[in-house]
């Protein structure tokens, strides 16, 4: 098991290598001259030299990158082109409202969309199961920030009962802190209610047609406790899974619903470089993102071992 | 309707004109179309036919296990004089697993890989005898000392996957007899185990049929198990029933064409009678189609003495001897046998 | 012996014998269905997926003919005016007609989509089809699937599109380089269980060579979740696209595309709520449309994969 366990944080080294070449090589990917990208269009040419300068893009690429790489070990990401500040400093800043939105999110989506994949497959073929399904595929389709436009349009503007956007700190107070994170976690939870809904209908579909159900009831056991004892719970690897998976939509997601929210998180701190070309931030972001989503799932696989006990390492 | 009555009494089980059909995209499949049966206390019925025969249905749709839908089940089954197709969803369930109880084919996939077997043995005594999650524990590895798994206390707390196909399917005994039901229903209770398990398994469900007193109904395919277990048994052809006896006479003197085939496919041990080599017989053709109506005998398409008649008009079960009931037009009475 | 009890009897009549009592129908007949209308009956979600896509397609190809005026021309005499009978979905800021960037925006999208389906597509067979079939190659390039895979796509497109400037081709290549890795992890899987195939190995045993074998059984069998994930692709390049640019990092803003439009919109949404809510239908709509597109053909191409998801 401890082996195990080693091996599977040892295997997420080559990934995050890769993702950190990715990030660092993209300004050499993009056409044209980097330095002068970044600038921007209204850039003198002592601008264009001073970030060439301060990117160190006249010495050789893997050079660079073996600094840039030992420097992030470190902790030190760089300083923001735009700010001059830090960019962990920014970073941590940020963290707070991003991760309260995720979590809520999180949290909030596992707790409709499971029990709706399990009374869906359940009720297969009955108008509660193509209600589900319908939701599902609307969930797919309309994207963030119309759901987040419509959800202030009807809950804040016309009905006033909840901020229109905004954050404040938990440790204001819980209710606070709730009440303007509500609208954007219903919004940004659409998508991933959908995914984990779909994939725990389906799964249970499967696992509803197994041999031991048929003993489970055969023994006199109830709807629930077929449902949630014997299926779900066979039924769990898969749907962790996926929600290990969905995590990567939650932090997309994130970037536009904060923006729909005026929330000042590491979306907004993602769309506001983006738009000043501030390109140490933007990889600091990434990387973290990246980070976030490798150690998640990696938790997850590790998880499996509770759910399914023919799962041994 | 001329059916070998019970012994004494009301019978156990009756049922009725069972008819379960499936509803699937290019028809309805009739999957048991009029069967009836019954059967007593502490007897042993074997239903025997060859697969997709409906008898796995049939079993299935005693307990209502069938989902509906897509299927549907008619007629009537009558346990202790309760038809239990008409009972609710609650009082149903607090007959599975306690009065009725059920062993399946698949020993392998038919016990809940997450669970252990503690757990699993234990349900059935928490849900019907109101047992504590202690108390159901302890049954448990009474039971599977019952069932003659050795070092009952570790077992319990291991997972399926740890034991052996035998020892799972005795687990599934343990799980069935854990409520001492008055009637097992076993599908194929030894098809999927090793030979020699299988021979063990026979012994304990005969020896704990004695034990606990239940009857059993035995649906199989495997006619030397029939003999060696049953009192009775039942034929059946898509989805009909063809013949019924005692297992003497059903051995003896199968009235229905298909019967005697099923005996004729069956390698006997030191057989040759007459000294010649006998060649094992096999029934030629398929099994019909169980989508459209037959308006015949539905063996008229493999029998060997199929006459015009056979396709136009579906024979009925008549008695051909005293308990001895066969659906074919031209199985002789018993008097026309001694004649 | 047992056949004797078994005897022709000519004497039997239709009248001598005793007939089994009819057993009724427990369940009504099912009517089985044909021909295309029967397809589509059968298939209600690809025919309302069709269907709709079919009307976003001809809106986006006869746009100028739908009474529409110049997306792009500038009236600030008419700033947001409210949707009348003038101007069917209102004003923007800049006085442009709502209506008729609502339609154009209909050809950036589907443009994006469908081009991004297509290319993600093609690029990820290819890969996928190498990485099942060199064993050196696969270890490599899985790796670098892995680490793509392990940014969000999202992330990955506004990443690319930061450092580009905008244009319709640069987010084409941007959302299709954050799809690629998921076409070619799927088709590598098919390739890898279709290998194991025993028609396969018999194949590869009478000395097939690999490309006859990749043409010949590996191909057509890759088509149909191909085609399913290409529909899925596309509809969720729509929606980046309209992300990507309702950021600021997309279609640049002179093209009118749905999410430039919503972007505009965004400054204005609470007091005038429809510059916003009319291209979010459309797009909703169209990407709505592709959906039950893909489940439709999943579920009528590939049962398999229908009972996974």
């Amino acid at each position: 098991m401890f082996a195990y366990v080693v091996r599977r944080i040892l295997a997420t080294i080559p990934v995050m290598a890769i993702v950190a070449l990715f990030v660092f090589s993209l300004l050499y990917i993009a056409p044209g001259d980097p330095a002068a990208v970044i600038a921007g269009d209204q850039a003198t040419p002592q601008d264009v030299e001073r970030i060439r300068a301060s990117l160190g893009l006249d010495r050789p690429f893997l050079v660079r990158f073996g600094e840039w790489v030992f420097r992030i070990l470190q902790g030190d990401l760089g300083v923001s082109i735009f700010t001059n500040l830090p960019v962990t400093t920014m970073i941590q800043q940020r963290l707070e409202p991003t991760f309260s939105l995720m979590i809520l999110t999180l949290c909030l989506a596992v707790t409709i969309a499971v029990p709706m994949g399990v009374v869906a497959a359940w009720k297969q073929g009955t108008l509660i199961d193509r209600a589900v399904m319908g939701f599902a595929v609307m969930g797919f389709s309309v994207p963030v920030f119309v759901v987040g436009y419509l959800l202030a349009y009807v809950f804040a503007l016309e009905l006033d009962w909840l901020p229109v956007q905004g954050y404040t700190a938990f440790s204001n107070g819980l209710w606070p802190w709730l009440e303007n994170l509500i609208l954007p976690a219903i919004a940004l939870g659409g998508v991933y209610i959908a995914l984990i809904a779909r994939i725990t209908r389906a799964t249970m579909l499967e696992v509803l047609q197994q041999d031991y159900i048929r003993t489970a009831r055969a023994k006199g056991a109830g709807q629930r406790s077929i449902l949630f004892l014997h299926a779900l719970k066979n039924a769990a690897v898969p749907i962790v899974t996926v929600i290990g998976i969905g995590v990567a939509l939650l932090i997309g997601g994130a970037v536009v619903t904060e923006s729909v929210f005026a929330i000042p998180g590491l979306g907004r701190l993602t769309v506001d470089a983006i738009l000043r070309r501030d390109y140490p931030v933007i990889q600091g972001v990434i990387l973290l993102f990246s980070f976030i989503y490798v150690i998640v799932n990696l938790a997850i696989d590790l998880m499996y071992t509770l759910f399914d006990p023919r799962i041994r390492y | 309707m001329a059916l070998p009555g019970p012994r004494s009494g009301q019978p156990l089980l009756e049922v009725e004109n069972l008819q379960t059909h499936f509803r699937t995209k290019d028809g309805v499949n009739r999957a048991v179309d009029g069967v009836s049966f019954h059967v007593n206390a502490g007897e042993t019925v074997a239903i025997v036919g060859e697969s997709g025969c409906g008898k796995s249905v049939t079993s299935m749709s005693i307990l209502r296990l069938i989902p509906e839908p897509p299927g549907k089940i008619a007629g009537a089954i009558r346990f202790q004089g309760k038809d239990l197709l008409k009972l609710s969803d609650r009082e149903m369930r607090q007959i599975r697993g306690n009065e009725i109880s059920m062993i399946f084919q698949e020993p392998m996939t038919s016990l809940n890989p997450v669970l252990t077997v503690g757990r699993q043995i234990g349900e059935t005594l928490r849900l019907h005898q109101g047992l504590s999650a202690r108390e159901a524990e302890q049954k448990a590895i009474e039971m599977l000392t019952l069932v003659g798994i050795p070092e009952p206390a570790r077992r319990v707390r291991e997972y399926p996957h740890q034991l052996s196909g035998g020892m799972r399917q005795r687990v599934m005994i343990a799980i069935a007899l854990a409520c001492n039901p008055k009637l097992l229903i076993a599908d194929e209770p030894t098809t999927a185990l090793d030979v020699t398990i299988q021979a063990q398994i026979l012994e304990l469900m005969r020896d704990l049929k004695h034990r606990v007193g239940a009857a059993i109904v035995l649906i199989t395919h495997d006619l030397g198990v029939v003999a060696e277990v049953a009192e009775r048994v039942i034929v059946m052809y898509a989805g009909r029933k063809v013949e019924e006896a005692e297992v003497g006479p059903l051995f003896r003197t199968p009235r229905h064409p298909y019967t005697q085939g099923l005996l004729g496919s069956m390698p006997k041990l030191g057989s040759s009678l007459h000294g010649e080599e006998t060649r094992l017989a096999e029934i030629p053709g398929l099994v019909p189609s169980l989508k459209a109506k037959i308006p015949g005998c539905v063996f008229a398409t493999r029998c060997p003495h199929t006459t015009d008649l056979c396709r136009q008009v579906a024979p009925a079960l008549e008695e051909k001897a005293p308990g001895h009931v066969a659906a074919c037009h031209y199985a002789l009475k018993e008097e026309a046998l001694a004649a | 012996m047992a056949s004797a009890t078994v005897l022709a009897r000519p004497e039997l009549t239709r009248e001598s014998v005793s007939a089994a009592p009819q057993m009724p129908d427990v369940l009504p007949p099912v009517k089985a269905r044909k021909g295309f209308i029967g397809f589509l009956r059968r298939n209600p979600t690809i025919a309302v997926g069709g269907g709709l896509l079919l009307i976003m397609l001809a809106i986006a190809v006869f746009a100028p003919l739908l009474w529409t005026v110049d997306p792009t021309a500038l009236a600030p005499a008419r700033r947001t005016r409210e949707p009348s009978a003038m101007y069917w979905f209102g004003t923007d800021m800049l006085g442009r007609d709502v209506y008729s960037r609502v339609l154009y925006g209909a050809r950036v999208s589907l443009l994006v989509g469908f081009s991004v389906a297509i290319l993600s597509s093609v690029i990820g067979l290819a890969i996928g089809m190498v990485s099942g079939f060199i064993r050196w190659a696969d270890s490599i390039v899985m790796r670098i699937m892995d680490g793509l895979m392990s940014i969000p796509p999202i992330l990955l497109a506004i990443a690319l599109m930061a450092l580009t400037r905008g244009s319709v081709q640069n987010v084409i290549i941007a959302i299709t380089i954050a799809e690629i890795p998921r076409v070619s992890r799927l088709v590598r899987g098919v390739v890898l269980s279709l290998r194991e195939q025993p028609y396969v190995d018999a194949a590869v045993a009478a000395g097939t060579r690999t490309p006859v074998i990749i043409w010949r059984h590996i191909l057509p069998n890759t088509l149909a979740p191909i085609t399913v994930q290409a529909t899925y692709i596309c509809a969720s390049a729509m929606i980046v696209e309209a992300i990507l640019s309702f950021i600021g990092a997309g279609t640049p803003p002179i093209i009118p595309s749905w999410g430039n439009i919503m972007a505009e919109g965004r400054a204005l949404w609470q007091v005038k709520p429809y510059i916003v809510f009319f291209p979010a239908i459309f797009l909703s709509i169209t990407v709505l449309a592709v959906n039950l597109l893909g489940d439709g053909l999943r579920d009528a191409l590939d049962p398999r994969m229908a009972k996974r998801l």
